[in-house]
């Protein structure tokens, strides 16, 4: 007898079969509605960062814009407080960045701020700050999602002769920029951008994740910036730019075949179509000739046939094999002149727009390979002026990818690993193990590569790979010797000057006791008075001569107007080749590139004249005309100078300009004199 | 009452040779030489060590300081002191290292000419009257500077102590007298008389005075006729001098019983025995070549099942101990001597096993019976298991 199988017992709230099958339906949303719901993906994910992220991606847009067009950029940029916002414990904050950039053709404006992955970059192997065409258009889907507004944007080309202005929002479902209103304005700018945002967000200004921290590290890495920036319950305040060479933008560099994955080999393939296999790996990749095709065929086993025939008449599994060869072939490294760097030159003149500072160690390392991506490391040590170098507070840390300020997550970011791991007791700072060093130091770091390894879609940290994070280590440990040398120096001179008033103090004591215990007579005492002078005479003589030398080294390079180091860096910044060997004078490559030829160590505090460094093969001669360096004897500027700079590193409020080259300076006698004088009496 | 050789050519010849110094420094200065100032070096590689002298002396190493820029400060500042402590040598007033550091300052509160030579701390102020002592070859006390009394607490049933006053009269303690009170030797034993109102049949000095305490308390001296000492870690002067006082007047054997490691055979149990390389000019009266080291001997770690450790890899400490064992026997004179080959055994011991053993591990092998310990100590005493 079969058993009958119990009914099935259905819940008491099952869906009906009509709600089941909605439920199944598979539906599909547009990039728009992806990120608009998960906009803290792309750094929105706070009040305070989401002005943050706002303000970098306009000011990010406009410094790419600028330089892709050789234009030396003037930021205008303003950030408001209108009132309370729509979220709870918000502002209503209005974000203005105005630029001098070539402008944005009207009927590219919808694209560039309504639409995500509209972008002019997108995988073109440079190292622009932006790359997907995500940012900004996260930060008009911020402003539409908090007060209901968008991107109000102004732009003017160079051939128009009046504005165009937009009232711009995103189209979340179809992934479009929607022009809700579009007016042709006046604006006496010959070209340009303003875009304008009101979002709801918090402001902070000081701490690592504050405006000033962003102001600041844009400041740095961007020499060629003039910047004027309006804060809440601030003056407006302009840093002039100390370089006028626009950063020229290296050609982007084929792909590198072991640098791809299958996929994008295969999607790589699908764009040369018609073309023959041969020509296309030769012009599509960087990095294949003849003899890697030979190589294909003789030890990887490819058909030749294959590299006759036409792209688009290759199956997939006949692409798989030249892919397959290619992973195994014997191919050069992929090419650094994709990179971009600062330069050491600009670095070390950057740096000092950040506050009163009275040594800089900069060190660019020459590219390299790093995880198989072009990369190039910067890093720039300075000190603040007037504080206690002996200080527990950690250093001030500036990160930067592709000179884009980094300000979050610093905990996890490859360039704080490295700063970790390197022992800077060494170097004469002080350290807690496995920790940060501490004083009153700035260390800027910068990465650049058009292959930058983020840990997240907001850009906020450097994944720490092992390369990247030794790379990272190496620049910093040349920056920190040039250091450790600087303060060696400092400290010599320090004990040359105690010697100097040893003498002038100790020795009249001791004669005196030395009488008293003899119960010497007058005549007697005078008379080993001027014997101990004669003795100590020579003493003297020569410990000064030794102080001025050490004086002297201290003030090598650089004085106040910078010019100093001029003749450092000439011929410099194209002394790399292809692989980033360095190329000499001559022209003939050599193996290794002379890591230790850049700028060193930087004074102004003292008198004496500047004196170059080493001169290194590849170098020109860096005897170039300075002009006389800045008085050090000016005690109570230079304090009122650093007063300035202690709230958080607050740029200089007051009008920088760079100075007129000097004419010629006569080589005259060291002014450090003036300074053993006054040790001296 | 012993004294430096200096002091011992007559009483005022530390007055004399500082000013004849003084003298010849003011002379060369006024021949406009530079004057120079030579001082014994205290270091173990001028360091002489004779099995039959028994305790290290100074090498013909000199220190010589010749005035310039560098040493123009400590000069002045040797001279400076120099002069506070000849005024106390005139007046008699005798102060401790803290004490005239704190003179010093007060010299240059006030009288502001003297401001650059201030100290900024005591080490400083030390430094310089080392210094003067190494200069004159005499003894810190010989200038009546006296460190703080530390260490030495003594028991003995038999020991009578007479000390000779200032005014000449005679002080007697007998240590029996004391109840618990242990008898506390000064930083000058050397004024000290010993008696024995009973033959005494051993000394024995322990590094631990804790562990000293211990074997009073529970009867070791009542039992036998002994003298106990705790030594308080490093001998201080006034437990040196007061262990040469009893080797020299009562002719006992003594005995010393620490623990088993680098540091006490070196720190400790050689400074008590042959000096040290600091006090080069002092150990002839500061050293009692006669002491045996009873112990803790590698050998009673397997005889009375010690509770021993095992040096631990990594551990700084532990590793510092082993280096100082290796350096102990690669520089110090009084381990490389044939006739104590049998103490350099035990520190090739202690790396090889990479063990230590502390003195109260005798408390392990029986911790019902609270005389185990001094039973040990007897039968070692007795079967002569000692080096």
């Amino acid at each position: 007898m079969s058993k009958r199988k119990p009914p099935e017992k259905k819940a008491k709230s099952a869906p009906s079969e009509a709600t089941m099958k909605a439920n199944r339906k598979i539906t599909k949303s547009s990039t728009a509605e992806y990120f608009s719901k998960n906009l803290q993906q792309v750094g929105f994910s706070s009040p305070t960062k989401a002005v943050l992220t706002t303000l970098k991606e306009a000011v990010d847009n406009s410094l790419d814009a600028c330089e892709d067009a050789g234009i030396l950029p003037n930021l205008i940029i303003k950030v408001e407080k209108l009132g309370a916002g729509t979220l709870k414990n918000t502002d209503q904050i209005r974000i203005e960045v105005e630029d001098n950039g070539p402008g944005i053709d009207p009927e590219d404006a919808p694209k560039v701020f309504g639409e995500y992955l509209a972008s002019s970059k997108f995988g073109r192997g440079r190292c622009s700050r932006g790359q997907q065409g995500i940012g900004i258009s996260a930060a008009t889907t911020w402003a539409q999602q908090t007060t209901a507004t968008g991107a109000k944007v102004t732009t003017k080309t160079k051939g128009m002769r009046k504005a165009q202005y937009f009232f711009i929002d995103v189209d979340l479902k179809n992934n479009k920029g929607r022009v809700r209103e579009r007016q042709t304005v006046e604006w006496d700018k010959p070209h340009g951008t303003k875009v304008s945002f009101l979002i709801d967000g918090r402001i902070q200004l000081n701490g690592e994740a504050g405006l000033y921290s962003f102001l600041n590290g844009n400041i740095l890495v961007n020499p060629h910036m003039t910047l004027t920036y309006h804060l809440p319950d601030e003056a407006p305040v302009t840093i002039e730019r100390v370089s006028d060479d626009v950063p020229t933008a290296p050609k982007p560099v084929q792909p590198h075949p072991q640098t791809m994955q299958l996929g994008d080999f295969l999607q790589h393939a699908s764009i040369f179509g018609g073309d023959m296999v041969g020509n296309w790996l030769k012009k599509g990749f960087s990095r294949i000739n003849e003899g890697t095709i030979a190589e294909l065929i003789k030890e990887h086993k490819v058909e030749k046939k294959l590299f006759e025939k036409r792209l688009n008449s290759l199956s997939e599994s006949e692409l798989k094999s030249i892919y397959g060869g290619l992973q195994n072939a014997k191919l050069m490294a992929p090419s650094t002149q994709s990179v971009l760097s600062i330069g050491e030159k600009a670095l070390a003149k950057s740096i000092r727009r950040l506050g009163q500072i009275d040594f800089i160690s900069v060190h660019t390392r020459k590219p390299t390979i790093c995880d198989y991506k072009p990369m190039q490391v910067e890093v720039a040590i300075a000190r603040l002026a007037g504080k206690a170098t002996d200080s527990d507070e950690p250093v001030t840390v500036l990160r930067f990818a592709n000179r884009v300020p980094l300000q979050f997550d610093k905990a996890s970011c490859a360039i704080v690993k490295a700063l970790q791991t390197v022992n800077w007791r060494t170097y004469g700072l002080k350290q807690p193990k496995g920790s940060i060093p501490c004083g009153p130091f700035i260390v800027a770091v910068s990465v650049v590569s058009p292959f930058i390894k983020f840990k997240n879609a907001s850009k906020e940290t450097i994944d720490a790979s092992d390369e990247l994070v030794e790379e990272l280590r190496r620049g910093m440990i040349n920056a920190g010797q040039k250091l450790s040398k600087h303060l060696r120096r400092e400290i010599k001179a320090r004990e040359l000057g105690e010697k100097i008033s040893h003498i002038e103090q100790f020795a009249p004591i001791l004669v005196e006791i030395l009488c008293r215990i003899t119960k010497a007579t007058k005549i007697r005492k005078e008379k080993a008075e001027q014997g101990l002078l004669k003795i100590l005479e020579k003493d003297t003589k020569l410990a000064k001569s030794q102080l001025a030398d050490a004086a002297t080294r201290l003030e090598q390079y650089i004085g106040d107007d910078l010019d100093g180091i001029k003749g450092l860096f000439e011929g410099q910044e194209d002394r790399y080749g292809e692989q980033g060997e360095l190329i000499p004078e001559d022209g003939i490559i050599e193996g290794i590139a002379d890591d230790d030829s850049s700028l060193e160590v930087v004074d102004i505090e003292s008198e004496a004249p500047k004196k170059s460094g080493k001169k290194k093969k590849g170098q020109k001669s860096s005897q170039a005309p300075k002009k006389g360096p800045k008085k050090a004897s000016e005690p109570a500027k230079v304090a009122e100078k650093s007063k300035k700079t202690e709230k958080n590193l607050k740029p200089a409020p007051e009008k920088i300009k760079p100075k007129a080259k000097p004419k010629s300076k006569p080589k005259d006698k060291p002014k450090a004199s003036k300074t053993k004088k006054k040790g001296a009496k | 009452m012993a004294r430096s050789r200096v002091a011992k050519s007559g009483e005022d010849a530390i007055p004399k040779i500082s000013k004849a110094l003084c003298e010849t420094m003011l002379s060369d200065l006024e021949r406009a030489t530079r004057p120079v100032l030579r001082a014994t070096k205290c270091s173990l590689d001028n360091s002489i060590y004779t099995f039959g002298r028994g305790f290290f002396i100074a090498g013909d190493k000199k220190v010589a300081t010749e005035l310039n820029v560098s040493s123009v400060k400590k000069m002045s500042r040797a001279i400076f002191i120099l002069e506070i402590l000849l005024r106390n040598i005139e007046t008699g007033a005798v102060n401790t290292k803290r004490e005239l550091y704190y003179m010093a300052k007060g010299e240059v509160k006030h009288h502001k000419e003297l401001r650059p030579l201030d100290f900024t701390d005591q080490n400083e102020s030390d430094a310089v009257i080392d210094f003067i002592c190494e200069m004159i070859e005499c003894y810190r006390e010989d200038m009546n500077c006296y460190a703080n009394d530390r260490g030495g607490q003594t028991f003995s049933q038999q020991l009578v102590v007479e000390e000779t006053m200032p005014d000449g009269s005679i002080a007697t303690v007998d240590l029996s007298k004391l109840g618990t009170s242990p008898f506390q030797p000064k930083n000058r034993p050397q004024n000290l008389k010993l008696k024995a109102k009973k033959p005494i049949d051993f000394c024995l000095i322990i590094e631990s005075e804790g562990t000293a305490n211990t074997l009073v308390a529970n009867g070791m001296c009542k039992r036998n006729n002994c003298i106990v000492i705790g030594s308080g870690g490093v001998p201080s002067n006034a437990v040196r001098g007061w262990v040469k006082r009893i080797q020299d007047q009562l002719d006992v054997p003594l005995f010393f019983f620490g623990d088993l490691d680098a540091y006490t055979m070196q720190n400790i149990f050689r400074t008590l025995k042959a000096g040290s390389a600091a006090s080069l000019i002092r150990n002839e009266d500061y050293s009692a070549p006669k002491v045996k080291f009873l112990g803790v001997l590698p050998e009673d770690i397997k005889r009375y099942d010690l509770a021993d450790y095992v040096v631990q890899q990594g551990d700084a400490g532990d590793e510092r101990a082993l280096k100082k064992a290796r350096d102990v026997l690669k520089n110090d004179p009084f381990f490389q001597d044939k006739k104590n080959k049998d103490l350099a055994e035990i520190l090739n011991w202690l790396i090889k096993e990479k063990r230590r053993c502390e003195q109260q591990a005798f408390f392990t092998v029986d911790p019902r019976d609270p005389t185990m310990p001094e039973q040990i100590i007897l039968e070692k005493i007795k079967k002569k298991r000692y080096i």
